[in-house]
């Protein structure tokens, strides 16, 4: 039975915030459900935040012959917003198959986002995941393709430097400081009138460790307000420059028409501090310190254009980490058809037979390698009995799959689970993976079945006794003989 | 091949790989090679320490004082060891870039001179060895790191005041006050050594040859060199010069002292400074 992934979905790009607002999911209880019973369609997904709405979706592809399905879904996405469908035709984009894994990628790792490396869109996906995991309309493919997502998200973090260099006016000006003072705790910062942005930025320097914030306002009672809620010291727009000698970053932003911080009162102050660093960013319009502070030694000053710049540099230096991180993302894609095309009985089956004869023929080499010389007939026999112990243990549960290949929708996910079960993918395994999930509490993940027998058999060997229950714990112990402790019923 | 001769070489291969390892290491922001060099280089600090001990405590140690390959290997043993102390005290890793090459080139020179031994002084005796030798040698070292940390303030310097944007090389590197940090340090505890190691050098040219100054060409750069260091330590520590300044200024005493050590060593004819092949 094929499969057909498609995504429809709308983002910043192509629609404008009106559209979004009218075809946002976000208050929609249960439209998974609602899309479910609508369409007929196997597995369904939905990512809605505000900048973009995606609709994953999983179809079996001899069931929904003759349907449109992009369109049904269109169509019930507009009836349940109550919005015109053409808008929504003319404003959305549609991926079909590898195209959709592509594009779910790109989003997971924020390659398609407003501001290129933003982190939330991967915790909003999880999020999304997590409801249509609960809600039961996220099954085997969307489980798989939303797992990868969230590796390949995390590939392209770690591996390219997307996400390293700020973008926002507000954290550029954080990281400068940094460069300048090294750690910041200890530092004193004053804030010069009051503004949104500079409260942001006084904000982000608190975070990082700032000692001591001053305020200071032409209207003293708004900078005792702003003291209150920031944990500052209120001081009088007079003192300022006097105050000046106890700080190292000053953020201005007041309206004034002319320059309120002067060369010449800084190059007092330097003198007063005895050369130690400051850092000035300005951030009005017209600008409140005069450029010609920046001339000085040990003081360096900032105004928005320029820490604008720095952020249109750190942006474009980002559009260079997304070539490498579509690389990432191609061969994410890749990986990902293998395994969707491995998700049939056939390839299966084959995989599963071809482990078992790779594990038999492994562990025959080594007990040959033991023995030393044999004759033919002997290597014969042993070949006949690894390869018939191998294929009769698999038996059974080839019987299982192929049962339930016959029933209607439970196929993948039984050939999924085996595939899991007998690692055919060789995935690497997490190990903190659904640590939230677990109930005991850590027990050695590897069992005896793996460990090497070869000190099992020698000491079995020189006892000249059978070899051990080798899947028990009581190999370990000295009395092995799989049989109560004697002594114990006397 | 016995340790004693095998000891130069591991030395050497040590240093060498730690600074290439730092090197590219550096270039691609991989901590964990840049740890590894660091590794080495102090596996080869350690090996060398062991190499001077030799030298200390064998038969002929009052000869191998005065010998070449001693000295120089004395002066990249203690660059190294200053660097690994501002590695520990402040954390600067990026230094090695400067002492890691430094230490290679001296120990290599050191070794190219092997038995060469200055015509030197009968009146070298063992304290005037630490005073003069020891102290001069020290400063010098202090004076290699904050020629580095200097270049590296004034680059990373001009890059923020121009308002150019900071490249990811340069975010990786420590920010201006750790530089500044160094250049202090150097000023505080290396002009002090530096004045010792001269004021020794002449009372004992006083007490052994009646006579301060000879005009020899390596003992007139001294002067030069201390008059410029005092300065230096001066402004820095009663004016409160930060930043720029002493950087700039760091960097042409450590100039001036190469030329004074090995330019003349090398090229001029002295009278008894001289420890050239």
């Amino acid at each position: 039975m094929d499969k057909m992934i498609f995504l429809v979905g709308l983002n910043h790009r192509c629609a404008g915030v009106d559209v979004r607002e009218k075809f946002a999911l976000t208050n929609v209880a249960d439209f998974e459900k609602s899309l479910l019973a609508a369409c007929p369609l196997r597995e369904v997904m939905a990512l809605s935040t505000c900048n973009r709405v995606e609709i994953l979706v999983v179809a079996d592809v001899d069931r929904c012959a003759g349907i449109d399905l992009p369109e049904a879904v269109l169509r019930h996405w507009a009836e349940t917003c109550a919005g015109p469908l053409s808008t929504l035709r003319e404003h959305t984009y549609r991926h079909t198959s590898l195209d959709a894994v592509t594009h779910l990628f790109c989003v997971a790792a924020s390659l398609d986002s407003m501001v290129m490396g933003e982190p939330q869109i991967l915790g909003q996906l999880k999020t999304s995941y997590r409801k249509a995991v609960e809600t039961g309309t996220a099954r085997v493919i969307i489980n798989r393709l939303l797992h990868k997502s969230f590796s390949v998200a995390k590939r392209v973090r770690t591996e390219t430097a997307i996400a390293s260099s700020a973008v926002s006016i507000s954290y550029a000006a954080v990281e400068l400081a940094k460069k300048i003072f090294g750690e910041l705790s200890g530092k004193t910062a004053m804030l010069v009138g009051a503004g949104e942005m500079a409260e942001l930025a006084a904000t982000h320097l608190l975070a990082s460790g700032i000692e001591k914030l001053y305020i200071t306002n032409r209207t003293f009672s708004r900078a005792q307000e702003l003291a209150k809620t920031m944990h500052g010291e209120a001081i009088l727009f007079e003192g300022m420059v006097d105050q000046l000698r106890d700080v190292d970053i000053v953020i201005s932003s007041t309206g004034s028409p002319t320059a309120i911080i002067r060369a010449r009162d800084i190059r007092e102050v330097l003198k007063k501090r005895r050369n130690r660093a400051m850092f000035f960013i300005d951030i009005a319009v017209p600008r409140d310190i005069d450029p010609d502070v920046n001339a000085l030694d040990n003081v360096y000053l900032y105004d928005i254009d320029d820490l604008k710049e720095v952020v249109e540099e750190n942006m474009s230096a980002r559009q260079g980490e997304a070539v490498k991180a579509r690389a990432i993302v191609e061969v994410e894609t890749q990986a990902f058809a293998t395994w969707l095309k491995s998700l049939a009985l056939q390839p299966t089956i084959t995989d599963l037979l071809g482990r078992a004869e790779d594990v038999a023929n492994r562990e025959l080499a080594k007990t040959l390698k033991r023995l030393g010389e044999v004759d033919d007939q002997t290597r014969q026999a042993l070949e006949v009995l690894v390869a018939s112990v191998s294929r009769k243990l698999l038996h059974e549960p080839i019987c299982f799959l192929k049962r339930r290949t016959r029933e209607e929708g439970t196929a993948e996910r039984f050939i999924d689970m085996t595939r899991r079960i007998f690692n055919l993918d060789a995935d690497a395994v997490i190990d903190d993976a659904h640590l939230d999930r677990r109930t005991v509490d850590d027990e050695a993940l590897d069992c005896e079945c793996c460990r090497d027998d070869d000190a099992l058999l020698t000491r079995a060997a020189l006892k000249d006794q059978p070899a051990p229950p080798g899947l028990t714990n009581q190999t370990s112990q000295p009395n092995q003989t799989g049989q109560p402790d004697q002594t114990g019923q006397k | 091949m016995a340790l004693p001769e095998l000891l130069p070489i591991l030395v050497i291969a040590l240093y060498f790989l730690g600074t290439v390892l730092f090197v590219v290491g550096s270039a691609l922001r991989n901590e964990f090679l840049k740890n590894t060099a660091l590794g080495l280089a102090t596996l080869g600090f350690a090996l060398h320490t062991l190499d001077l001990a030799q030298f200390l405590t064998g038969a002929e140690a009052a000869q191998n004082l005065t010998a070449g390959r001693f000295l120089f290997c004395l002066l990249g043993w203690g660059i190294l060891s200053i660097f690994l102390l501002l590695w520990w005290r402040l954390g600067l890793k990026f230094l090695a870039v400067v002492a890691m090459p430094l230490a290679l080139v001296l120990y290599v020179t050191a070794n190219a001179t092997v038995g060469v031994n200055t015509k030197l002084p009968p009146m070298l005796s063992g304290l005037f060895f630490f005073l003069h030798i020891g102290t001069l040698f020290s400063s010098m070292a202090l004076l290699a790191m904050a020629f580095g940390a200097g270049l590296a303030f004034l680059h990373l310097e001009k890059r923020i005041k121009a308002k150019a944007g900071l490249k990811q090389f340069q975010k990786d590197m420590p920010s201006l006050d750790t530089f500044d940090r160094v250049n202090h340090f150097a000023a505080l505890c290396g002009f002090p050594l530096y004045t010792l190691g001269l004021a020794s050098g002449y009372v004992w040219a006083w007490l052994s040859a009646r006579r301060v100054f000879s005009l020899d060409p390596k003992e007139v750069m001294a002067l030069l060199v201390l008059v410029l260091y005092a300065y230096l330590f001066h402004q820095r520590l009663t004016m409160g010069w930060r930043g720029r300044k002493p950087a700039v200024m760091a960097i042409c005493v450590f100039l001036l002292t190469v030329i004074s050590m090995l330019g003349i060593n090398f090229l001029v004819p002295t009278t008894f400074h001289g420890f050239k092949p």
